[in-house]
């Protein structure tokens, strides 16, 4: 940092969000996400120049490949997967500091292969001992490559450590695993990926919500009547359901993104952009929640159905899972924050799979007008505005606004003002793991999750799946195709409120 | 018919300012069948001399995709028949991938006969999106002092030129810092030092004690990157220049700084990133001020 900071040429250069010179060692890297997410994410990076010029990349896993058929395999990785066309000199510039090492995780003598390769780079390429660690590995392994690491520090130079999810599987396993972290390493050098938080949507939420002067006065209890917070995949559990069996919709999504995006929806203003700040306001978020008892919490599995004109099986067809799986892949829970912005506000959220279509939103919907003076919609014709941030896809936000329907008298119809993201800004979004793998490089923690947020977190999820142990419902108890089960739309008709379905 | 093809056009002689609203709302309407947004992010006026206009149209052509906007293209031709304003209008209509949407962007080509020319401004800013920032890029060397340049400047919050289609330099840039405090300036000839420039920034510090540079480039690119390295160094470097159409090579007290990476930016790139910068550049203003 410091020769950054005295380099006059650098100034205005944008030179600032350039990271040092650093190697980025990748733990999984025969798997799915480096191939699908990881390595594309770093050759877009390349594309845009925002690697440092001295920069080097390690695989480690115990697949038997040599250093060109890593390559090989990374380069075809990146031509099916990148979101930047594929150019021969953008590739040549990453693929000499490009190596892999084939080792179990537990092997003392790869463990030293590995350190003299990152040495040698540290010749070769000038990564001057700085690493990224980048765990993209079954959570088995998590804690022998933590030590092993936190073992093994360059006798110059930083080190950080990406964490992917499943962050534990409940409070007491995720205690443990920040204990291991935090044995070897200092919470500021620890980075939990949530790549929710990388999504150009979701900073938005807080662009939108701290850049605009007028939606925060009217962002509180007085106005806003509830929130509805919807992560709807269409996908089924795929190849996943090894992983899937174990966690379910609640720690697949409801734990870590569902209750991001909340946290972000409804946290106080932080006073500044850092790392601590943001994250000290989402704790006390998250702090404040609670469910007001297990009736209001849904679960479900999704049975045969109809997505996209398609047949598909149900849950306990797929392959992997048990034919009486009780893994419940659909959560709709009432959510309450108890402080003074939103005492008796609820959030309605929901996550599922094989739900009608992909979607991603958050729906501020806000109070009714108290007394229209227009006698043709007198009841029921005027409906309340909204606020929708589309996350996914059609990123952008929309306001729901009544508008005079022209012609005489006084006809009132709903209308929506949209900006659309695409429409405004004509480039690509980057993709999340572009921004959290350049964050991480720079040292910057804001949009990664803390320690304490993890053990919020699951301090709200234990006690649901506590209570769930006690039932068996029956399963399945939506069709794939729908918005859930029956028992979702009761929990907000009981309060007078419908889903959004469109 | 057109409403498929997503562009619609109109043509008029003689016309007036307060018309052209209307005609462009009829267009609007023409090729919106639903689901057409105008999320417009600037107003971007272009001053463009006849001898320009086909290069200017080209540029823009690669850019009003990327920055929705309504753009109004002056083209002053003080020695036309007549006095008047003659216009053509453009709606085109870029899809949405995947929504079905379309954004639309504005084009509005004025030409200015006769003593028109003399006051462009009023006739551009009953045509500005309301509240949204205006962008003027001014081809060839402005008039510095003369009416038609001074108040359009007034009108706008960023200038853009190009001061590689500027004669006799580096006399002109006396003048461009006198406007600095007035609106912002983006030069494109700067702008494509920019790979050059980083490529230096990475050589320090051992180039810090350099005495001379030596440039293979326009003369614009020449003088900037000296007055740059003036400026950042706060002291005397000398600067010796070889004429080339583009920035090929720069030498340091007579040692070759390497090739930067990655290819030259193409025009409506350089121009389209412009457009994405609000603020003042304090690191032009100092280079340019220390270019003479
Ligand atoms: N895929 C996604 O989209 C995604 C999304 C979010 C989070 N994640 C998380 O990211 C992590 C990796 O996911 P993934 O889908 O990439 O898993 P994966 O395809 O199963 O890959 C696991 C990787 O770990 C290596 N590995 C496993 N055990 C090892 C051992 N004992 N010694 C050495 N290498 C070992 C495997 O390599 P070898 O078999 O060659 O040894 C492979 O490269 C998981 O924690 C997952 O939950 C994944």
């Amino acid at each position: 940092m410091a020769v950054l900071e005295q380099n006059p040429l650098l100034e205005g250069l944008e030179l600032a969000r350039t990271p040092e010179p650093c190697a980025l060692v990748i733990f999984g890297a025969s798997g799915d996400l480096t191939r699908r997410k990881l390595f594309p994410a770093i050759y877009s990076l390349a594309y845009r120049q925002l690697l440092p010029a001295r920069f080097a990349v390690v695989g480690v896993a115990r697949t038997e490949w040599s250093d060109d058929e890593f390559r090989d395999d990374m380069e075809s990785a990146v031509r099916e997967f990148a979101r930047d066309e594929f150019r021969q000199d953008v590739w040549d510039t990453l693929a000499p500091g490009v190596r892999y090492v084939s080792t179990e995780f537990d092997s003392p003598e790869g463990a030293d292969r590995l350190s003299a390769c990152l040495t040698e780079l540290d010749e070769e390429r000038g990564t001057r001992g700085n690493r990224v660690y980048y765990l993209a590995v079954p959570p088995d392994v998590f804690r022998l490559l933590v030590r092993q690491i936190g073992e093994q520090r360059a006798a110059e130079g930083w080190t950080r450590l990406i964490v992917e999810k499943p962050f534990g599987y409940d409070l007491t396993t995720a205690r443990e695993l920040n204990q291991g972290l935090h044995g070897h390493f200092a919470e500021d050098e620890i980075f939990r990926i949530d790549h929710y938080l990388g999504k150009e949507t979701v900073q938005n939420v807080l662009a939108l919500r701290f850049a605009n002067g007028i939606f925060e006065p009217i962002w509180n209890r007085q106005f806003i009547d509830h929130v509805q917070i919807t992560v709807g995949e269409s996908l089924g559990v795929e190849r996943r359901a090894g992983f899937y069996e174990q966690a379910g919709a609640i720690r697949d999504i409801f734990q870590n993104h569902l209750l991001q995006l909340l946290a972000v929806t409804a946290m106080e203003p932080p006073i500044d952009f850092t790392a601590e700040s943001v994250r000290n306001e989402k704790v006390k978020v998250l702090r404040a929640m609670h469910t007001p008892g297990p009736k209001h919490i849904v679960r479900g599995q999704y049975g045969r159905g109809f997505v996209d004109g398609e047949d598909v099986p149900a849950y306990r067809d797929e392959e992997g899972v048990a034919p009486d799986s009780m893994t419940e892949t659909y959560v709709a829970a009432k959510l309450f924050l108890d402080n003074w912005r939103w005492a008796d506000t609820p959030f309605y959220v929901r996550t599922g799979k094989r739900l009608p279509r992909r979607e991603t939103t958050v729906a501020i919907q806000f109070q009714r007008a108290p007394h229209p003076p227009f006698a043709e919609i007198a009841g029921e014709g005027l409906r309340p505005n909204v606020l929708i941030v589309h996350i996914q896809p059609n990123e952008g936000v929309s306001l729901e606004i009544g508008a005079k329907v022209p012609g005489h008298g006084m006809q009132i119809r709903t209308v929506h003002m949209d900006f659309l993201y695409g429409g405004a800004f004509r480039t690509g979004l980057p993709e999340a793991y572009e921004r959290l793998i350049l964050d991480a490089m720079l040292g910057d923690a804001t949009l990664f999750t803390r320690s304490d947020e993890i053990e919020e977190q699951w301090a709200i999820v234990d006690p649901i799946v506590a209570a769930w142990r006690r039932d068996r419902p029956v399963f399945p108890n939506y069709a794939s195709g729908s918005w859930g089960p029956k028992e979702a739309n009761d929990l907000l008709e009981r309060d007078g409120r419908a889903w959004r379905t469109h | 018919m057109a409403a498929t093809m997503g562009v619609e056009r109109w043509e008029g002689t003689d016309v007036s300012v307060g018309e052209i609203e209307r005609h462009l709302a009829d267009l609007r309407s023409a090729v919106d069948e639903g689901g057409m947004i105008r999320t417009s992010v600037l107003t971007h006026l272009a001053w463009v001399p006849p001898e320009w206009e086909e290069r200017a149209l080209e540029t823009l052509a690669g850019m009003a995709e990327r920055h929705p906007s309504r753009t109004i293209v002056l083209v002053p031709q003080p020695d036309a028949g007549g006095n008047g304003i003659d216009a053509t209008l453009w709606l085109n209509a870029f899809p949405l991938p995947d929504s079905g949407r379309r954004v639309c962007s504005e084009v509005i080509e004025l030409r200015l006969r006769g003593s028109l020319c003399r006051s462009p401004a009023s006739i551009a800013a009953p045509l500005l999106i309301a509240d949204l920032p205006v962008f003027l890029r001014w081809r060839g060397q402005p008039p510095f002092g003369q009416q038609q340049f001074e108040e359009l400047v007034d009108l706008v919050q960023r200038l853009i030129v190009d001061s590689t289609e500027w004669p006799r330099l580096p006399a002109p840039y006396a003048q461009l810092s006198a406007i600095f405090h007035r609106a912002a300036v983006s030069d494109i000839a700067w702008a494509r030092t920019t790979r050059w420039r980083r490529q230096l920034a990475s050589m320090w510090p051992e180039i810090a004690g350099v005495r001379k540079i030596r440039v293979t480039g326009t003369a614009a690119q020449a003088h900037l990157l000296a007055g740059w390295l003036r400026s950042r160094f706060e002291k005397p470097i000398g600067l010796e220049h070889e004429d080339s159409e583009r920035l090929i090579g720069v030498e340091l007290d007579g040692e070759a700084a390497p090739f930067p990476p990655g290819d030259p930016p193409q025009p409506s790139d350089v121009l389209s990133e412009e457009l994405d910068r609000f603020g003042r550049d304090p690191v032009y203003e100092a280079a340019v001020g220390a270019t003479v």
